[in-house]
């Protein structure tokens, strides 16, 4: 006989009948909203990565750095023709994404657009009309044209490509790990805000120690990943080097990419001389 | 909290990435000096911590629900230091990839969030937890410490924002970016975070790291016990705002009153059509000024309009598809 | 008890059940087997309303649950407390700083007075064999002991059925002994069980039926375990075991 095994007594009443019980409502709205934004960066930060960016095949240095020169540009601009310019550009470049793309893009920058102007609307009562017309147009522009870039491009190749703005090495290691920790630690926290969720049967009264304790788990948790993470890099020989390999080799599509974007440059000289 | 483009001028974004250099220079160092090996991982989680932490919805009073940026609970689990850099990441993940914030006024989000933030916000906790030695004076320390670490971000990106009307204007006066003054943007700033989310800030910060006291005390920072002295407050409080002082001198502090624009001197110009366009009532003209559609040959005028009549078709009509596609989509009970 | 008639569901674009179509009785124990990726976990989440149908039918105890409902706050929290989810990482289950408070929190939440949350945390303490840890810190727990506290605080909120993702993982091979014995008595108690699992030893003994799903996340085979693992055949095509496989006979057991 097995004397070691644990005892088992028996099942204590309240085990053995059905719970009849009715639950008070309860404001927990938030863990469900905690949830959601989790779900959809975790979603957003793989669909990236799934390759399905074939689209706009243009060399991903080229983007980056003339997206970054676009909304210097816009910024710069005063001319609001060069800002309507732009953002028809912009819009011929959305029509040929997908729609699932289209609409993610356009969600925030027509919500922010929206926004701007909402905020800008009290100063168009002493006659400032400029700044509601402008700023929400440029910001309109800004956010669609940085939406279109990292939804055509994979994440870790926007990060490669900072080495050539003399980014350091380590801050580029770490921009990739963060990116892909993001991915692991939030599933943990995922699943701990579901374990939360289905065992809020009832009135919640320490919301924040339940959040806390969440946000708590999910710092110690890092450390240990940070710690494991530490440990196979050492033992795979990692002495502080990270290097960045990228081509920098142009096709077709990347010159028709230069001359639009020098294009657009002139563009915004030519307007500025108002 | 954070600040999109456009709303602040190139100059200004310029200058608050230039202030932002020997921060990060100088938090690199101090990493690597204090946590020599395992720094990289750490960083590089840290930022995800830190950017899962914004994303939290936290519950308020009354059903609604609001956000905590968490810097001053990074600075005191991992120090000042390890905390502007993990948020920074943080900071440029959202801007890059999520469209949060903006990519020009990037420096000017770090400054306030990875450098006032979590500085100021460690050095009030310290300051008290060192001097009321009891378990009760750290939690003071630390709710007193991220409650006016995000009230000081706050205030300086209220202030970011207040000079740009100041600073900068086209020739005709119209302010360029921000066109709310100081007088407007600081009390808009700063009284939603004075009563709200100040405290979520606070409160937050100090559930957290009770929960990590009593589970796991040894995970915590130990900063080196220095004795800090009064004086180093101001000076880091002189810190914070010198490079928006270099942006605000020689301008007063203006007061933008309806009454006042017809007398006031902006820039050596008197402003004298304002009050005409509010007198005569908002016309067409009046909203679309000089640089609006004239000085355009009719060629290039008809063939953007095309291009983005078409593109627009073309967008409605992907989208609505999509939506008669996926009318069942997917639902997260 | 449980109903799911047709019921498909995916994560954007990425098909994860298939036309499922099940019936689960009060008071079965029911295993669910198949390949990694195969729906398994998902289908748990489904059970628990943590996830609703793209299509088909869902139903628990005769009432429909749909997403609609889900949102009605009262409605969900009544689902949850009847059926009750043991995850796969206990580490995401617990989050409150001792083992005492972390099993009162159900009780607590459904209004009981503090004496009855005591008994009940004392109960489910002396069940799982964790008395010594009533005051410790979840977090610092083995896998073991953290997998034991992770159903205590599930059970104390006495739900009619138990579902558990691949509860054997992790555990030592006397943990894991002890384990099946207690799903054998919980179920013997009334509870209906649902569990996901890969281990095909001690499959047989936490349930009389098996459900087996394949990778085109359907479900092919729906018997007695005992006769599903028997067809090695079946379990080879849908890659959930290789050739080599093979069992061993298991004496005096139901």
């Amino acid at each position: 006989m097995d004397n070691s095994r644990e005892k088992i007594i028996d099942m204590p009443q309240w085990l053995l009948q059905t719970e009849n019980y009715i639950p008070q409502a309860d404001k927990d709205t938030f863990v469900n909203k905690s949830i959601l934004s989790l779900l959809k960066v975790i979603a957003r930060i793989k669909t990236q990565d799934s390759g399905k960016q074939a689209k706009l095949l243009v060399n991903v240095h080229l983007k980056v750095a003339f997206t970054f020169m676009l909304i210097i540009l816009l910024s710069l601009t005063r001319s609001f023709l060069f800002v309507i310019i732009i953002n028809v550009y912009l819009i011929v470049i959305l029509s040929f994404m997908e729609a699932e793309n289209i609409i993610k893009i356009l969600k925030i920058s027509i919500g922010m657009a929206f926004f701007t102007f909402v905020v800008m609307l009290p100063a168009v009562l002493w006659g400032n009309s400029y700044s509601c017309i402008m700023i929400t147009t440029k910001i309109f522009a800004s956010i669609t044209a940085v939406g279109i870039l990292s939804h055509t491009t994979k994440w870790s190749l926007i990060t490669s490509t900072l080495k050539r703005f003399f980014i350091p090495d380590i801050f580029i290691l770490v921009l990739d790990i963060a990116i892909k920790y993001i991915v692991m630690l939030g599933d943990f926290t995922l699943n701990m805000l579901y374990s939360l969720k289905l065992r809020s049967v009832g009135k919640n009264k320490s919301k924040y120690t339940s959040l806390s304790g969440i946000a708590g788990t999910m710092f110690l948790k890092s450390k240990e990943m940070a710690e494991d993470m530490y440990y196979a890099m050492e033992c795979r020989g990692f002495t502080g080097e990270y290097h960045i390999y990228s081509k920098l080799k142009f096709k077709i599509a990347d010159y028709i990419y230069i001359l639009i974007n020098v294009g657009i440059f002139l563009i915004f000289l030519y307007f500025g001389r108002k | 909290m954070h600040i999109p483009d456009n709303y602040l001028s190139p100059a200004t974004c310029a200058v608050m990435g230039a202030a932002m250099v020997p921060v990060w220079t100088k938090s690199v160092k101090k990493v690597k000096d204090e946590i020599p090996k395992v720094k990289i991982p750490l960083l590089g989680v840290g930022a995800a911590f830190s950017f899962l932490l914004m994303m939290f919805n936290i519950p308020l009073p009354g059903g609604s629900t609001g956000h905590a940026v968490g810097g001053t609970l990074l600075a005191i689990l991992l120090g000042p230091y390890a905390a502007c850099i993990s948020v920074t990441v943080a900071l440029l993940l959202q801007a890059l990839m999520f469209n949060d914030g903006g990519i020009l006024a990037f420096g000017a989000n770090c400054f306030n969030m990875a450098f006032v933030l979590p500085f100021l916000g460690y050095f009030i906790y310290k300051f008290i937890k060192d001097r009321v030695i009891t378990e009760k004076g750290e939690y003071i320390g630390i709710a007193l410490g991220s409650y006016a670490g995000i009230n000081v971000a706050a205030l300086c990106a209220a202030i970011e924002f207040g000079i740009q009307p100041l600073l900068f204007k086209d020739s005709a006066g119209w302010p360029l970016y921000c066109p709310y003054s100081l007088s407007i943007s600081i009390p808009a700033m700063t009284i939603p975070h004075l009563l709200v989310a100040g405290v979520v800030e606070a409160v937050f910060t100090v559930a957290i790291v009770t929960y990590i006291k009593k589970v796991s005390p040894g995970t915590i920072y130990e900063g080196a016990k220095q004795k800090t002295k009064a004086i180093y407050g101001l000076i880091a409080a002189l810190i914070c705002l010198t490079p928006l002082g270099l942006l605000a001198t020689g301008t007063a502090w203006g007061e933008w009153g309806t009454d006042e624009i017809k007398e006031s001197v902006f820039g050596g110009n008197v402003l004298g059509f304002v009050p005409k366009g509010m007198s005569d009532g908002i016309k067409f003209d009046a909203i679309m000024p000089d640089y609006a559609i004239s000085g355009l040959p009719d060629i290039a005028g008809y063939l953007l309009s095309a291009a983005a009549g078409v593109a627009i078709l073309i967008i409605l009509f992907k989208i609505i598809s999509s939506f008669k596609k996926d009318k069942v989509g997917s639902k997260i009970g | 008890m449980i109903e799911l008639k047709d019921v498909c569901y995916s994560y954007s674009n990425v098909n994860a059940l298939n036309n499922i179509n099940l019936n689960i009785e009060k008071g079965e124990a029911v295993a669910l087997m198949g390949p990694n990726g195969s729906g398994k976990s998902t289908l748990l989440k489904l059970i628990n309303g943590i996830i609703s149908p793209d299509s088909g039918i869902y139903e628990f105890n005769q009432e429909e649950i749909t997403h609609q409902k889900l949102q009605n706050n009262k409605f969900a929290k009544l689902l949850h407390q009847k059926i009750g989810f043991v995850f796969q990482n206990s580490d995401t289950q617990l989050f409150c700083t001792n083992v005492y408070d972390e099993i009162a929190f159900g009780p607590r939440q459904m209004g009981l007075n503090e004496i009855e949350v005591d008994k009940r945390v004392k109960d489910c303490l002396e069940l799982l064999n964790i008395q010594d840890f009533k005051d410790r810190t979840p977090y610092h727990l083995s896998g073991g002991e953290k997998r034991k506290v992770a159903i205590a605080c599930v059970l104390s909120l006495n739900p009619e059925v138990l579902v558990l993702d691949e509860p054997m993982n992790g555990l030592d091979p006397k943990t894991q002994r002890w384990l099946v014995e207690f799903l054998v008595k919980l179920n013997k108690a009334g509870k209906t069980l649902i569990t996901s699992t890969h281990n095909l030893e001690l499959v047989q003994e936490i349930s009389s039926r098996s459900i087996l799903f394949d990778e085109t996340h359907t479900i092919v085979a729906d018997m007695p375990t005992e006769k599903l693992l028997e067809d090695i055949d079946l379990l080879i095509k849908v890659n959930l075991v290789d050739q080599y496989y093979h069992t061993h006979k298991v004496y005096g057991k139901l």
